[in-house]
């Protein structure tokens, strides 16, 4: 069976403020953002059937709850998944008729990853046996080693994927409600030169670590050409993993055969009859710039070993290619423990014309990646049409 | 006084004690697969490549290669800094293993992706476990 292209629609976003120490719980950042994407649609709470947290832990409690939250109407589709996959998977049970409006959501507030998040304790703290917290690893240190990994498999300078933070950092200027835009532009100078945090990475090329909440309203065909902003039909997409969460990596890290962005890429591809030259704007899931590079390898914008050279080629950029992550992406707009929807939400933006200053023009086709857990463990693509 | 150790370490959980006793005497073992013979790190209730669940805890050779590492200047709290986090892929076959650790004993300098690396353990103090670490073979 096909995938239903055309039968559902992204019809409602919505960012809350996204910054540090935000005097807010993620319950009550969650419920601004749900209601704002419902508000932006033109819907109603009690029209809600499907929901889909970007949570790992309990997401069974978490539908029960909301379920209460928004008026006590069963909700019909559960599940939960990353952004873009998640877009999928809605899109999906809303062709199967499981549900007609699903809201796919997060929240923040005081729960870093970061080792600055981490309590002091007066005795070692026990966690499970195999745990990567026994070895002082953290996203940045097994990012940081991926880095080290394949600048040494394909010879590629730091320089060269630095210069992805400038890209993104050059977006956020452009981007009033991103957390960095303010400071102003950055070079490939400033990166290499800022604080190291877990060599090769210095603190540039790590993403932020803050709060903030987000949601998306998926909604049948029907139901989105009635929605008060234009609907964003989506196309194509898929989800998957391949490996546990941080606890292993196989060998080769890097492969040719590709893992689980690779799977979603093809899939994604498949299944929307998109091409990549048809793709005017993207979300790359930005979590460090080694990121970006094994994101544009493994959705076959270019070949194993030169997403670097794409990067530097400027296709990224406003003006570029393929404008990407034209919000800031994590480095330099927010990262909110679990950004995987953010780069959606910017997608979507584009394709309606709302990004002002960094409108990439004529805007019709976005790709949008979201990955991560155990690096490029979990993948999601989303593909998505203004019209 | 030395400074009390303050990092994460592991709960002992329930089927990982032969694992926990054999490092306590500094050796590694892990679960092979009586059934196709395959080594499986982490542990999983079932073998990675035929899912038998006939495994035994058996004796590794402890060496292998530096796939990657970190020289970690900003560390979660009680890890001393800069500390040193690696990968490295273990010498057994055919699947192959890629093991988490700490390296000591080895300068910053020497380290070269590919070089030998050998398992060692530390003792934690005035706790009941020993961690594996490597170091330069
Ligand atoms: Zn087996």
């Amino acid at each position: 069976m096909a995938f239903p292209s055309r039968k559902a629609a992204v019809v409602g976003v919505y960012l809350t403020e996204q910054g540090r120490g935000l005097p807010r719980t993620a319950w009550s950042l969650e419920l601004e953002a749900i209601k704002g994407a419902l508000d932006d649609a033109g819907l109603r709470p009690d029209q809600v059937d499907g929901l889909i947290p970007m949570a790992y832990v309990t997401p069974l409690n978490l539908h029960m709850a909301w379920t209460e939250q928004l008026g006590g109407k069963p909700i019909t589709y559960l599940d939960v998944g990353s952004g873009a996959g998640a877009v999928a998977k809605a899109a999906a049970a809303i062709d199967a008729g499981l549900c007609k409006v699903c809201v796919i959501y997060f929240g923040n507030a005081n729960n870093g990853n970061g080792p600055g998040a981490q309590k002091r304790h007066d005795k070692a703290p026990r966690v499970d046996d195999w745990d990567y917290m026994v070895h002082g690893a953290y996203m940045s240190v097994w990012y940081a080693m991926w880095t080290r990994a394949y600048m040494h498999q394909f010879n590629v300078r730091q320089e060269d994927l630095a210069e992805y933070s400038v890209i993104a950092r050059y977006h956020a200027t452009l981007n009033p409600a991103s957390i960095m835009g303010k400071r102003g532009e950055i070079t490939v100078d400033d990166v290499m030169n800022s604080r190291p945090i877990a060599d090769p990475l210095h603190l540039l090329e790590c993403p932020l670590d803050n709060d903030g909440g987000y949601a998306i309203v998926v909604a049948a065909e029907d139901i989105a050409r009635d929605c008060k902003k234009k609907p964003i039909w989506v196309l194509g997409g898929a989800e998957a993993t391949y490996t546990d969460s941080y606890r292993t990596i196989t060998s080769p890290w890097i492969s040719n055969e590709g893992a689980a962005v690779r799977r979603v890429g093809e899939m994604a591809f498949g299944n929307s009859g998109v091409t990549h030259d048809d793709i005017d704007v993207a979300g790359l899931y930005d979590c460090f710039p080694v990121t970006v590079a094994r994101d544009l390898e493994e959705l076959g914008f270019c070949k194993l070993g030169e997403g670097a050279d794409y990067i530097k080629a400027g296709h990224l950029r406003l003006g570029g290619k393929m404008p990407s992550n034209t919000d800031g992406g994590l480095l330099s707009h927010s990262h909110n423990g679990n950004p995987s929807g953010m780069h959606t939400i910017e997608v979507v933006k584009q394709l309606r014309g709302e990004c002002g200053e960094r409108q990439v023009p004529d805007a019709k086709i976005g790709l949008t990646l979201a990955q991560g857990w155990a690096v490029h463990g979990l993948a999601g693509v989303a593909i998505m049409a203004a019209d | 006084m030395s400074e009390p150790y303050l990092r994460p370490l592991p709960a002992k959980s329930p089927g990982t004690e032969p694992f926990w006793e054999a490092a306590a005497e500094h050796r590694l073992v892990i679960p092979k697969c009586q059934n196709c013979g395959d080594w499986n790190w982490i542990p999983y209730p079932g073998c990675r490549t035929c899912l038998s669940e006939d495994q035994v805890w058996t004796p590794a050779s402890g060496y292998g290669t530096l796939m990657t590492w970190s020289i970690v200047s900003r560390g979660p709290p009680g890890f001393p800094s800069p500390y040193v986090t690696a990968l490295v892929e273990l010498d057994e076959r055919p699947r192959s293993m890629v093991m988490l650790g700490n390296i000591v004993d080895t300068p910053h300098e020497d380290l070269k992706v590919g070089m030998r690396m050998q398992v060692v353990f530390e003792d934690i103090a005035d706790e009941d476990i020993s961690i594996w670490r490597f170091k330069a073979a």
